[in-house]
């Protein structure tokens, strides 16, 4: 299945998304043609209920297009089963959500430690669980639980769970969405760092135009389609027309 | 590293501890109401075999319970059966059970009795039954705070204590067989015949001697428990100990079934997280079935615990109840809330692994 011609790190084809509710069919994303490169650093733009999610879970492997083809290192990951798509997200992707996703029953350490453990190399590179935390600023906080952390070291928490196990690709849903401007900033040239020092391809979706500038290509949405670059969708909100 | 599993028990402490026990409950269960019936019937084999008989004889259709069989012999049979080659001594005795202190009594003919090697081992008091005595055993005496010449009351008749013997016995009360006949309102039945064989003479032989004069009755070599619990018929117990297993079982099983349901419920979001992070369903079956497994163990101990407590308690209040209580029980019950708490999660696990991880990451 591995396709030998592309240097791309995530290619989609035609992408679909269909969510059926009740009767009703809803396009969520309609022929999505994207080139990642290797090392590229991308953000995704665009209005709410675009579809810059479900690009994301898609490019994730947490949802099945409708139709399409997403190549992940050249393996057609739309073509495989559950667990083969999970396999591929636990060796090549890494996570960050707005809302941190950190288990709460766990320590800062225990959050990144359990991502060791699901990858599989739970014994291995023990150390690195406390350098990636000393790196982030966290190492006096390395036993706190999420709940005794503030938003923005929860989010390098989860950066750290994110790249612990080096993956290929970083897919960030709007990392400093819940984050003020200093933290986001700190977040961010997490982010830009790890994409230069450590040729990690990052896809981040933001509203932020502020956290796209970071990004090496920003790509806009609007109703499940890519726009062409030509035809700029301009995001800010246009609050003046209310008054 | 730090145990995802151990920090889930932790994390919702009151759900652990009453998931805990009920597992713990459903251990006692099985093991105090097993222990009792085994502990009893272990008990009841073991005096019986202590009388020294090689066989008894019951109406047909009687289960070794004398308890519950009627006084359905002729006395006048005991002469019969001592007419048998290779009789030695025949005993008939009557059996009737107090409801009010929920013990066996025997009505004896005591020259007769005597010449069996389990006969009346006097500790204190004389050896013999007037016409409204008794001869109680020592544990019997101690938990009722009997001594010789005290009253007491047995079956709504008024007794003088004759004797003390010692415990061991098939029973620990022993009336005069005419007083408890004419209590029973039976003057000239009896429940049981004990019969020994002459020293020498061919068990087998004569057993099946006896079986051929006497085919309307239930035989039963009694020379050791064993041969006794297969001779005798047992109705029901085996069910009767596999039903408290099975709804010792269940207990745990739903209890466990409902608080690991429950748990995936509440933990949607965190489920989703761990499918995100690429945990497999394997992954995920496991950490739901360790969490069970571990409440489950916790449980079970803790039920093996109590029962231990529950059953020191018994012996003490109630010096003539049995409880058996083995290691191989214990390890069973341990094995059996495990089992039960792992089946009771399989179905919770299952539903957990099958979960969409973007409608789970989306769960409020």
């Amino acid at each position: 299945m591995a396709d030998s011609s592309s240097n791309h790190t995530i290619e989609t084809h035609n992408l679909c998304m269909i969510y059926r509710s009740g009767k009703v069919n809803v396009p969520a994303l309609q022929n999505i043609n994207l080139n990642v490169e290797q090392g590229e650093f991308i953000a995704i733009m665009g209005p709410s209920g675009c579809g810059k999610s479900t690009l994301l879970h898609l490019l994730g492997g947490l949802l099945q297009p409708t139709s399409g083809r997403i190549l992940l290192d050249g393996v057609d990951i739309s073509k495989l089963s559950d667990s083969e798509r999970t396999a591929v997200r636990r060796k090549k992707i890494g996570y960050v959500f707005q809302r941190f996703n950190l288990l709460p029953t766990l320590s800062a350490k225990g959050n990144i430690e359990l991502a060791k453990q699901i990858h599989g190399n739970g014994s291995m590179n023990y150390n690195g669980v406390d350098r990636i935390l000393d790196m982030l600023g966290l190492s006096e906080k390395i036993h706190f639980r999420p709940a005794e952390l503030s938003g923005g070291e929860q989010q390098r928490v989860a950066i750290a769970r994110a790249v612990i196990n080096r993956p290929a690709i970083i897919l960030a849903d709007e990392p400093t969405g819940s984050l003020d401007s200093r933290n986001s900033r700190i977040v961010l040239q997490i982010l830009q760092d790890l994409n230069e020092k450590l040729h990690q391809t990052i896809v981040m979706i933001t509203h932020d135009s502020e956290a796209a500038s970071m990004a090496s290509r920003i790509i806009e949405m609007k109703d499940g389609q890519i726009l062409d670059p030509a035809s700029k969708y301009s995001y800010e909100p246009e609050f003046e027309s209310l008054y | 590293m730090e145990n995802l599993t151990a920090a889930n028990i932790r994390s919702r402490p009151t759900r652990t501890f009453i998931s805990i026990l009920a597992v713990a409950l459903g251990v006692v269960l099985m093991l105090i109401i097993g222990g009792i019936a085994t502990g009893t019937l272990d008990d009841y084999l073991g005096r019986t075999v202590g009388m020294g008989a090689d066989y008894i004889l019951q109406p047909s259709g009687s289960s070794v319970f004398y308890a519950f069989s009627n006084a359905a012999l002729n006395v006048k049979l005991a002469g019969k059966l001592a007419e048998v080659p290779g009789i030695e001594a025949v005993t008939p005795v009557l059996a009737k059970f107090s409801s009010s202190d929920f013990s066996l009594i025997f009505g004896i003919d005591m020259s007769s009795y005597n010449q069996f090697s389990g006969r009346l081992q006097l500790v204190s008091g004389r050896l013999s039954l007037g016409e409204n005595e008794v001869i109680v055993d020592q544990l019997y005496a101690e938990a009722k705070k009997l001594a010789p010449g005290m009253k007491m009351t047995v079956l709504g008749h008024p007794f003088t204590v004759s004797g003390i013997c010692r415990p061991g016995a098939v029973v620990r009360v022993f009336a005069p067989l005419k007083t408890l006949q004419n209590l029973n309102g039976t003057p000239d039945n009896v429940t049981i015949m004990f019969l020994k064989a002459t020293p020498g003479a061919d068990e087998i032989a004569v057993f099946k001697e006896l079986q051929r004069r006497f085919p309307n009755y239930a035989l039963a070599r009694a020379t050791d428990s064993n041969l006794l619990l297969a001779d005798a018929r047992l109705p029901g117990f085996k069910e009767f100990r596999v039903t408290i297993v099975v709804v010792s079982m269940m207990l745990s099983f739903m209890v466990i079934l409902l608080a690991m349901y429950t748990t995936i419920f509440e933990r949607t979001r965190e489920i989703g997280i761990l499918k995100s992070l690429g945990a497999s369903r394997r992954f995920i079956v496991g950490m739901i079935l360790k969490e069970s497994a571990m409440i489950c163990c916790l449980g079970a101990l803790l039920g093996i615990g109590i029962s231990e407590v529950v059953r020191k308690i018994i012996i003490t209040k109630f010096p003539t109840l049995q409880v058996a209580m083995s290691v191989d029980d214990l390890i069973r019950g341990l094995i059996l809330g495990l089992l039960a708490g792992i089946l009771g999660a399989l179905y919770p696990a299952y539903k957990a692994a099958r979960m969409d991880p973007v409608r789970a990451l989306s769960f409020e």
